[in-house]
């Protein structure tokens, strides 16, 4: 029971599509609370889900979010095919965006994205090669803060 | 069957129902299941929107409001009418002469709640100026949204404005000062609002945020409607003068408070946004638990459409009721009729905030186990591939994905669906 007792769910996101903004990170947090996962822990998965779906909506061509979650901890696997990030370092800086004034004009692209992300979670890894796309995981332990 | 835990407003009259799917289709939080040819809601799912109410063509869902009769047990009575009121005489009925009608109709007295909502949007501006975290705070006056709010979204319960709406303001002024004045034991003195929300009853009796509410009961603006149309119909003088020798003077901040948006229309100096409609302030509180609106100080959510002018239990149509309050906000102009020292005052007395802070509702996991909670959430997926997704009702559950939810909960079988059963044959 122990070994199998991981809830995987996998959710494509479509670059550019705008209209969808949003849904996945709130199937995801439905789920979490379905699966009895404590208010803050689904509040920081809906929080650093969001900003990962936007990051795929707004800069890649498509995605896909992957959860899985068992006992304890929440993981999610973005990976999409886009243009990537040059400069890692330089994205996870408060406040550097790359995003264009129609996306600001839209609320989006404080350069807030990926601090974001990395703030409400416990485990956060990037890894992005420019011209094929970006892989972030991200790993919330439901019972407490980072370990 | 449990017995129930939560007080509802809203009911389902058994004899009168076909067993169609109308109301559960329409249900926003899926709380309603149609078994044995007759729709049931379930308990811990309502929040009291009365989405049902608006669907059902076959009048089989009521909702429980206080009775005209009820009025009697109390020596002296004081109707608080939602500012909706005066959007259902016509364009030519004054705000005086509905009150002066409600008097006629048998309240002692009437008390237009245009200033006490004016020194609430006061008093909301001067909590938001002293408390710049969190953002954005959400509005308490829609008793469904802090449902909404307790069950779906209990992450945002301390984000929920702790000032009291209108309704329970006014009525808390006059149960400290009308006993006084009238030598009366507070307990012969009923207080009683008039409203087109069957909600106001659940906040009655079982408030969220008050040890006890201020008001003695609610009664449906379609239920006093004849009364007060036949009062003000008998009474052509009466009219004249209310025309002549207006006596009360509007407050026009207050005054378009049951359209959506008027209650932040008064702010002079805070960022506010206005949603209404069940389905949008839904999306919008999505967004809220996503981290968004952070630089809104406000929101503001009403669950009916336009803001309580949409109301269930109104009568006149909507949009010509919602017409005539702002013929009536546009009269009143900006005028303020209530003196900011006494906002101040009440508000640093506390007399204004809630008791107690807006608490999460019981949770509904599908285990309260985690591990087998992650079981029960494998099996839906399963389970769900095998339907056919029309969510067509006939099982009972409102939708394909709801079924399959119904059924790891021990709440239905997969053999309810009638293509699944077809398939087996």
């Amino acid at each position: 029971m122990a070994a199998s007792a991981v809830f995987r769910r996998e959710f494509p996101v479509k670059g550019g599509d705008f209209s969808k903004a949003g849904t996945v990170a709130c199937r995801i947090k439905d789920l979490l609370k379905e699966l009895g996962l404590d208010t803050q822990t689904v509040r920081r998965a809906a929080i650093a889900s969001y900003e990962a779906e936007m990051n795929v909506i707004m800069y890649a061509w498509e995605g896909r979010m992957k959860l899985a979650v068992s006992p304890g901890k929440v993981r999610i696997v973005v990976d999409d095919r886009g243009p990537g990030i040059p400069d890692v370092n330089l994205a996870m800086t408060e406040g550097y965006s790359t995003a264009t004034p129609e996306m600001r004009e839209l609320g989006f692209g404080a350069g807030m994205g990926l601090p974001n992300i990395k703030k409400n979670s416990d485990g956060f890894q990037i890894e992005s090669e420019v011209g094929r796309g970006t892989r972030l995981e991200i790993i919330i332990n439901t019972n407490g803060h980072k370990p | 069957m449990k017995d129930k835990k939560h007080y509802h407003a809203i009911h389902i009259t058994q004899d009168k129902c076909i067993g169609c799917v109308r109301c559960m289709t329409a249900c926003p939080t899926k709380a309603i299941r149609v078994k044995d040819g007759k729709a049931r809601i379930i308990d811990e799912r309502c929040i009291d929107c009365g989405e049902c109410l608006r669907f059902c063509p076959y009048d089989a869902v009521h909702s429980h409001t206080t009775s005209f009769a009820a009025l009697d047990a109390f020596a002296y009575k004081v109707a608080i009418p939602s500012t909706v009121i005066y959007g259902q005489f016509g364009s030519a009925t004054l705000p005086n002469e509905i009150l002066s009608a409600l008097r006629r109709v048998g309240f002692d007295e009437v008390y237009d709640p245009s200033a006490i909502c004016e020194l609430n949007t006061a008093a909301v501006e001067e909590y938001l100026h002293e408390h710049p975290q969190p953002r954005p705070f959400i509005t308490s006056t829609c008793p469904v949204v802090v449902r909404l709010i307790q069950r779906r979204y209990p992450g945002l319960c301390a984000q929920i404005l702790p000032i009291e709406p209108p309704r329970e303001v006014a009525a808390k002024i006059l149960r400290t000062i009308l006993p006084k004045a009238l030598n009366l034991p507070p307990e012969k003195i009923g207080i009683i609002h008039l409203t087109p929300c069957p909600a106001k009853m659940v906040s009655i009796n079982s408030p969220a945020t008050l040890k006890k509410s201020y008001l003695d009961g609610a009664i449906s603006i379609r239920d006093i409607y004849p009364e007060v149309l036949n009062a003000l119909r008998k009474s052509q003088d009466d009219a004249l003068m209310r025309h002549l020798f207006p006596e009360t003077l509007f407050s026009g901040i207050g005054m378009g408070w049951s359209l959506s948006g008027g209650e932040i229309r008064g702010f002079k100096s805070q960022r506010a946004v206005a949603v209404s409609g069940v389905a949008d302030t839904m999306r919008v509180l999505d967004q809220v638990e996503a981290g968004l609106f952070q630089d809104i100080d406000l929101l503001e959510c009403t669950v009916c459409p336009d803001g309580c002018v949409g109301g269930p239990l109104q009568v006149e149509n909507r949009f010509l009721a919602k017409s005539r309050i702002l013929q009536l906000v546009d009269a009143a102009g900006d005028r303020a009729v209530v003196d900011h020292k006494d906002v101040s005052r009440l508000y640093h007395k506390n007399f204004l905030s809630f008791d107690h802070p807006v608490t999460p509702a019981e949770a509904l996991p599908l285990d309260a186990d985690p591990a087998r909670a992650i079981a029960k959430a494998q099996r839906r997926e399963k389970l769900f591939k095998k339907l056919p997704r029309k969510d067509c009702g006939i099982c009972g559950a409102p939708d394909c994905w709801t079924l399959a939810d119904d059924v790891v909960r021990g709440a239905a079988r997969l053999a309810d669906c009638p293509f699944v059963r077809k398939e087996k044959r």
